[in-house]
């Protein structure tokens, strides 16, 4: 992203300044950060503030033998998925809550899928509107950047929370009789669309569901991830999450974008393509 | 290091050495900040147990001080597969030895950059080695030494930050001034109760039968939790008047044998610190490139 | 499953959208340009087919379309975009922006694939149709930006076209090897398959536009993928947005040159 503001002139003694003066310069209590400085400015443009860095984290157990082959859905994979990530996020919501901030912003999820156990990890900075007090109610909680944060308020919208979904199923298993009778043809597998199609809509519906809850208008930058899951060659799992958004005010505010043209040299003119 | 720059020199007597690319000098130069050299801070540490994990007690070793929390068995088995209990505990030792070695590496790259009259320390570098199995970390903190142009503040205690380059412009931009690199550590180890245990897989024991629905592996839930709060904590006391910001965090957890894990929270950042009032920013103008 | 049969679980999902939640994966700078351009998103679609390709036997020193696999990964990747329409035209929505066509190996099935299309259905808030002279909703594989920009240059997308061709290139005898070792030489077979392996794979994708009556192809992109049938066969996918005028003015601005100073 260029920035087409001009460095000021007086630069040199601003940084003089902030040297040489002794003053105590923090009001209020030490608040710490993730974001990037760009991250940080961006939610200066906006007159937010960074609070705290916040994190949560939960680990459910998965009996033993839910990964054994079976059929259709593995129930308690996708709902020890669910309560995992869903505890996670309660937990930074309370992290977020006791620092007086009104939400989380640019919050990572790192999620483990282990034969025995399924762990989220979720981290985030806290923000608020520079001074204000403590929000009612839930603070949200969006795994967009600062950035896309900013972009989406001065358009109008906020964020709710986070929306997540999961459905983990067995590969079905094939008879050996179709397996050779297939063996050259073209066919669908109808029986395995059936299983990994529904499941990637399940995981969607689920997430959906769990978006009704805060009542808003939509989910943006849904994500659909494939597993983990590095140790069950039969099974498949999905996970989809994004940020629940609704539109703050009464109406959507138009960005109107200038268009413009790099003359930077970062894109290649020509590549050569080799073909292994 | 440049010997021939020392305090008060004449900025042309020795050329500058310094790790900053041509951007981020460029930059530096225009925060009126003049690079003179490079510093470094080193500082190796030993302890009991950096490097691999030498644990083989059959029960937990007793914490000295810090995080400690008690899992006791709900059955009241007394048999020799059976543990009697569970524990959570901050391995207080090796905390104290990564503060130390970080602490005193930057101390020692202030008193560099002091040594040749600067005002602070851009664009910190660090490693952090384990050198195998020996039980040493070695930390090495590397940046660019500058000061206010012309001649400097003559600054008692210079700034130390891991920005450099445009982001350090934007800082000041924004208000904000270095104050100090910070960083912390803490390692919680997890030796795991019965139950903890049964539900990490790590036995077959089926006494009790298992509760309908999704269940909650608590100890292990405690111990991330409690290490990540332990080390924010800590970084938070290093501020010295100023912000965290531009921070990472980072968590490893390593599983040392069965019901034997460990959660270790690393955390740096910037302490910097507000002056005046922040340059109002204009909001930023939305564009579209055309590639 | 026939291809007017999607799953159980899609006609929950699709049921619960028409309460007015939307979900999309496009990003924030994305969905604020989709509403820029008029448009808003009402769901996100899939379609997916798991496919088994059968076996076609080739001569070593033959080069050749392996038409039974050509049909394969047509079929497959039609069948996902078939039935992501059908979720798109089950929502009332007019298209589909941002889809992407995946291809996806999983260790339990071998010589099958899972052939996956994902994109954002949208409708316009004019409530004036936009759907194709097909009378089906526009599919596009243009990302947010790309569709706000196309929709300020008086073109519409009509339809996600695609074109494909598994081409097996010959190997060459000990022989001819030998006789070109240490020289330059051009291979006129090789040249020739590739070429016309590249050019089987365009008309194909140029048929569909024309279909659609499109006035043309944009971001048209040429893939080269070997898959998992080894080096000599390779498939050649050829995929692009067609667009047809829609007789708006054009409002596209004239752009600022900028030089950007971060890195």
């Amino acid at each position: 992203m260029s920035d087409p503001r001009p460095v000021p002139p007086d630069l040199p003694a601003l940084v003089r300044a902030a040297l040489s003066t002794t003053e105590d310069g923090a009001r209020g209590a030490p608040t710490t950060s993730d974001l990037s400085i760009d991250e940080e400015l961006s939610l200066h443009a906006l007159a937010w503030e960074p609070v705290a860095l916040t994190t949560g984290y939960a680990v459910v157990a998965v009996p033993a033998g839910a990964w054994q082959w079976g059929q259709g859905e593995i129930d308690v994979a996708s709902s020890a998925h669910e309560r995992a990530f869903t505890q996670a996020l309660r937990r930074l919501e309370s992290d977020v809550a006791r620092t007086g901030a009104h939400g989380v912003v640019g919050v990572s999820i790192e999620r483990e899928v282990a034969p025995s156990h399924i762990a989220v990890a979720v981290m985030g900075t806290a923000v608020r509107p520079r001074g204000a007090g403590a929000r009612k109610g839930t603070p949200f909680v969006t795994d967009l950047s600062a950035r896309d944060f900013a972009r989406l308020v001065a358009s109008g919208w906020e964020p709710l929370g986070l929306a997540t979904g999961a459905s983990f199923v067995y590969a079905p298993r094939r008879s050996i009789g179709t397996a050779l009778a297939q063996q050259s043809q073209n066919v669908e597998l109808t029986n395995f669309t059936d299983a990994l199609y529904g499941a990637r809509e399940r995981a969607v519906e689920r997430l959906q569901r769990s978006a009704m809850s805060y009542q808003g208008a939509g989910i943006v930058e849904v994500k659909l991830e494939e597993g983990p899951l590095r140790f069950a060659s039969h099974a498949v799992g999905f996970a989809a999450w994004g940020t629940v958004v609704r539109l703050a005010g009464d109406q959507h505010l138009p960005m109107s974008p200038t268009l413009v043209v790099s003359l930077d040299d970062e894109t290649r003119a020509f590549e050569a393509q080799t073909l292994e | 290091m440049t010997s021939s720059t020392g305090p008060g020199a004449d900025e042309r007597a020795g050329a500058f050495t310094s790790a900053l690319s041509a951007a981020d000098f460029a930059a530096c130069l225009a925060l009126g900040l003049e690079p003179i050299g490079l510093v470094q801070g080193l500082c190796a540490m030993q302890s009991t147990s950096f490097g691999r994990g030498v644990f083989s007690l059959a029960t937990p070793m007793a914490p000295s001080g810090g995080y400690l929390a008690n899992y006791p068995c709900p059955h009241g088995f007394v048999t020799g597969e059976h543990r009697p209990f569970g524990q959570n505990y901050e391995q207080t030792w090796l905390g104290h030895a990564w503060r130390d070695g970080y602490g005193t590496a930057r101390t020692r790259l202030v008193d560099a950059a002091r040594a040749l009259g600067a005002d602070g320390v851009v664009g910190v570098v660090e490693a952090e080695t384990a050198l195998a199995d020996s039980g040493v970390l070695e930390f090495s903190l590397r940046g660019t030494a500058v000061r206010v142009a012309p001649g400097g503040l003559g600054t008692a205690e210079p700034f130390t930050t891991y920005l450099s380059g445009q982001r350090l412009a934007k800082a000041f931009e924004a208000g904000l001034a270095p104050v100090s690199i910070v960083g912390s550590f803490v390692s919680v180890r997890v030796w795991a109760s019965c139950v903890t245990e049964f539900l990490l897989g790590g036995s077959p024991l089926q006494t009790w039968s298992s509760p309908s629905g999704p269940v909650e592996i608590d100890q292990l839930a405690d111990a991330h939790a409690r290490g990540r709060e332990l080390v924010r904590d800590d970084a938070r006391a290093q501020l010295r008047g100023g912000h965290l910001r531009a921070a990472r965090l980072e968590i490893v957890e390593r599983e040392l044998g069965p019901g034997d894990i460990e959660i270790q929270a690393r955390l740096r950042g910037n302490s910097l610190r507000p002056v005046g009032e922040a340059v109002a920013l204009a909001t930023p103008q939305p564009t579209l490139r055309l590639s | 499953m026939s291809t007017h049969d999607l799953p159980e679980a899609t006609e929950h999902r699709l049921e619960e959208l028409e309460h007015g939640l939307f979900t999309s994966d496009l990003s924030v700078n994305e969905f604020l340009l989709v509403k820029e351009a008029g448009f808003h998103p009402v769901g996100l679609v899939m379609g997916s087919s798991i496919y088994h390709t059968g076996i076609q036997t080739r001569k070593w020193g033959q080069s050749q379309e392996l038409t039974k696999l050509t049909e394969a990964m047509y079929n497959a990747r039609e069948l996902a975009m078939t039935r992501m329409e059908e979720e798109a035209a089950q929502l009332g929505a007019d298209g589909v922006v941002g889809v992407r066509l995946d291809v996806n190996y999983y260790e339990w099935g071998k010589d099958a694939a899972e052939f996956i299309a994902v994109g954002t259905a949208v409708k316009a808030e004019d409530g004036v149709s936009r759907r194709n002279q097909l009378g089906k909703p526009f599919t596009s594989d243009l990302s947010g930006q790309d569709f706000w920009t196309l929709s300020q240059t008086g073109f519409a997308p009509q339809g996600l076209v695609m074109g494909t061709c598994v081409y097996h290139i010959a190997h060459r005898g000990i022989g001819q090897t030998l006789a070109s070792t240490g020289q330059n030489v051009e291979l006129p077979n090789f040249t020739q398959a590739l070429y016309e392996a590249r050019e089987l794979a365009m008309t194909r994708m140029q048929d569909e536009s024309t279909r659609l009556g499109a006035t043309g192809i944009v971001g048209v992109r040429l893939e080269e993928k070997s898959h998992q049938w080894g080096s000599h066969i390779i498939e050649f996918l050829a995929l692009g947005t067609a667009v047809a005028a829609t007789g708006a003015p054009v409002t596209l601005a004239k752009p600022t040159t900028i030089i950007s100073l971060d890195h």
